[in-house]
């Protein structure tokens, strides 16, 4: 489930403090043997169903690879990342392992502990075309391709309550300012528009990255990021997203609490639950969440795109969200290269999407057939989606990715001027990006 | 061979028995002080000279940047910010947890042994995991759905309904009284114990004196309790110093840094932002400000030391 590429930077509290001093105690567990014909993999995965995927593309791979053996590990989300961190900073890293790409993998990819999958990939180009050209955006460094997409497709749409837009005679807005009037109507019956649990800062993020490319096209970021054409995190596109939001947080946009709220203990969707509230900026996982935690909700749930902003130079279809989801490496210090990324390659199969398809979880694979109604018609979006922007939070380098989560939460709670939170992210980008 | 008589051996100076006396207590301190130095001094050692090193915890890319950390350590506002916050929830807990720990632990031991049922009923909060805590007491900070803000709308008081954790202005206080909440039982057994020991016959014969019970328990009572004082406020000081989990769980340091603590902001420095060297210059400054902390707090404290 697309949730739990989140769920990893919570929760870690029994480590705490301690962890600074427990570290010389985890190195020699992180240190495991991994010569030979084994093949180590580590991933995130520890629903039975993500597992079962795993574990059979492993078998399937074993059968193929006589005297290789694979060697899993799913670790759970809350100690996956720090454990990751760990093993490669004790030279001991895993053969294959899962990361969110973007940003942290980067960080990888620049350190030199990634393999370089260009060329497996170029071997076998009927492989590699199966995926949606845009799944491998956010594993490419320098036009080479570091991991391959795996577990899930997650982008953001509004997820609204069709009961309460009926009640007041909406449709769903196309535009920023039909979006606006739909808030002041919602509003004034003392429905609140969007719920929104923003403590864990991304979700606020997303009404960001959306606005930021209506506003100025996937270009506005790009650009900034890689210091290119005189681009900017300062940039007008920036500083008028920042300013929709101070608007739209000022209209009322959303209910009370929003940026103590907590996503992971379901504060967003008991509003929408309650009929408290009627939309929700969230990731097309909320559908698979809704399901299991009140299924007789679907009946009331829908979706729109996030609306087009008048003038923009962005294109109304483009998506924000993560084609993948999970995306799986192979380490340079692994002793046997080319068998693990024949693993990698199993792991990623038409098989092991079937598998993840029976478990409700899309690959980013062209022509996946889908039955949910609720994401065949958001697995339309991705189709016809010219780009699909990596959340900025995985996206930017670490330290940056920090930066502009606590930028726009201090946008939407009104302590800092657009213009200011723009320059403070353009400060630190001055330093981390040359 | 015979059998060498003792006597022998210690009279000889120098000789093996002497030589086992030398050698016996570091024996015996050896599996200690291995355990210390593998655990505790090396960690430690390693954490500043991290400090020293711009590195983002991966593979062998480390650079050696000297002092830089250290010199952004110095006018990073969020740090000042967190050091602050730590002595806000070090004052806090003091002034808080410990008279309400002595009043309850004073109201226990009269009762005696018919109040061992509240006793476990008090001491309950300590035994909770912070974890499950936090969620809780975030459930009833929601103000949406939390009855804390029903309660204080259902009795007329909608004005003093805040969003709790939602507002800066709020949400270090709001972590702070469920921290104390969680700790008085702990202070509360500490002062038990202190109680405990306090002989029975001083209060018989005060009482024979004529003393009334609030001079028992101002003169005679409260003094005996200082050194247990003394400790309390001691372990309270530390404790918030080096505070995190229900911070981290219940806020996260947030909104927008207000109830940031040392303690989480070096994590969210080492596993948010990747910044491994100046994670470990704030983990660094957070061992000195504690130390130094502890130190001035045991050096000023010192005339109410006692047995207890």
């Amino acid at each position: 489930m697309g949730a739990k590429r989140f769920l990893k930077r919570r929760r870690h509290v029994l480590c705490g403090t301690a962890l600074a001093l427990s570290l010389a105690a985890v190195l020699p567990l992180a240190a495991r043997a991994q010569g030979g014909r084994t093949i180590t993999e580590w991933d995130l995965q520890t629903t039975a169903g993500a597992v079962k995927v795993i574990h059979d593309a492993a078998d399937r791979f074993e059968q193929a690879n006589p005297g290789f053996r694979v060697e899993e590990s799913h670790i759970a989300n809350d100690a996956y990342k720090t454990k990751l961190k760990i093993a490669f900073g004790a030279n001991e890293p895993p053969c294959v392992f899962a990361t969110w790409g973007g940003g942290p993998l980067r960080e990888y990819v620049k350190s030199g502990q990634v393999v370089d999958l260009t060329p497996y990939l170029d071997k076998d180009p009927a492989f590699r075309d199966r995926f949606l050209p845009n799944s491998f955006k956010p594993v490419t460094v320098d036009g080479k391709i570091f991991g391959l997409p795996a577990e899930n497709t997650a982008v953001a749409v509004i997820f609204y309550n069709k009961e309460i837009f009926a009640r007041h005679k909406l449709a769903p807005p196309t535009t920023w300012d039909e979006l606006m009037s739909v808030v002041k109507i919602l509003k004034a019956d003392g429905v609140a528009p969007f719920a929104m649990a923003n403590k864990s800062k991304w979700p606020g993020s997303m009404f960001y990255v959306y606005l930021v490319d209506r506003i100025g096209g996937p270009a506005a970021f790009s650009d900034a990021l890689e210091r290119h054409a005189g681009g900017g995190f300062a940039d007008p596109a920036f500083v008028e997203a920042g300013r929709r939001i101070q608007d739209l947080v000022k209209a009322g946009g959303f209910a009370e609490g929003f940026n103590g709220l907590d996503y992971d203990i379901g504060a967003s969707r008991r509003l929408l639950y309650s009929g408290r509230a009627a939309m929700e900026l969230m990731g097309s996982w909320e559908v698979a969440t809704i399901r299991n935690e009140n299924p007789a909700f679907l009946d009331k749930l829908d979706f729109f795109a996030f609306p087009a902003v008048a003038g923009g130079k962005g294109d109304p279809r483009d998506l924000i969200g993560t084609l993948g989801d999970n995306f799986l490496s192979v380490s340079a210090q692994c002793p046997e290269t080319s068998a693990a990324v024949n693993l990698v390659k199993t792991m990623t199969d038409d098989k092991a999407a079937q598998g993840r398809l029976d478990d409700r979880r899309m690959m980013p694979l062209k022509g996946l057939s889908v039955s949910d109604p609720l994401l065949k018609s958001i697995n339309l979006l991705i189709g016809n989606a010219p780009n699909v922007q990596l959340w900025y939070d995985q996206e930017l380098p670490p330290k940056l990715g920090e930066v502009h989560k606590d930028t726009t939460q201090a946008l939407f709670g009104l302590s800092v001027t657009p213009e200011a939170a723009a320059q403070q992210m353009e400060d630190v980008a001055k330093t981390e990006l040359r | 061979m015979t059998v060498v008589p003792i006597r022998t051996l210690v009279r000889r100076p120098g000789g093996i028995r002497l030589s086992l006396e030398r050698w016996v207590p570091a024996l015996f301190l050896a599996p200690a002080v291995i355990l210390l130095v593998v655990y505790l001094l090396y960690p430690l050692l390693s954490s500043f000279r991290l400090s020293l090193l711009n590195w983002n915890g991966l593979g062998e890319t480390g650079r050696y940047v000297g002092l830089d950390n250290w010199v952004q350590l110095r006018h990073d506002p969020v740090f000042w910010q967190a050091v602050r916050n730590n002595f806000v929830l070090a004052f806090f807990s003091v002034l808080i947890q410990l008279p309400i720990a002595l009043v309850l632990a004073v109201v226990l031991d009269e009762a005696g042994r018919g109040s061992r049922l509240l006793k476990i009923l008090y001491f309950l909060p300590l035994l909770m995991s912070s974890v499950a805590l936090g969620v809780v007491f975030k459930n009833v900070y929601d103000p949406n759905f939390g009855p804390l803000n029903s309660f204080l709308q259902a009795v007329g008081l909608a004005d003093l309904a805040q969003d709790w954790l939602g507002d800066p202005h709020y949400a270090l206080g709001a972590v702070i009284a469920v921290i104390c909440w969680q700790n008085i039982p702990f202070y509360m057994l500490l002062f038990l114990a202190g109680l405990a020991s306090f002989p029975r016959e001083l209060s018989e014969a005060a009482h024979l004196d004529g003393a009334t019970e609030t001079t028992i328990f101002w003169r005679i009572k409260l003094p005996h309790l200082q050194g247990t004082f003394r400790t309390g406020v001691l372990l309270a000081v530390i404790g918030s110093l080096r505070y995190f989990d229900l911070i981290y769980v219940m806020t996260g340091g947030g909104p927008e840094n207000a109830s940031d603590l040392m303690a989480t902001y070096m994590y969210r420095t080492v596993f948010n932002a990747f910044q491994l060297g100046y994670g470990s210059t704030v983990a660094s400054a957070m061992f000195i400000i504690v130390t130094a902390a502890a130190a001035l707090a045991l050096r000023l404290s010192r005339r109410f030391q006692t047995e207890v």
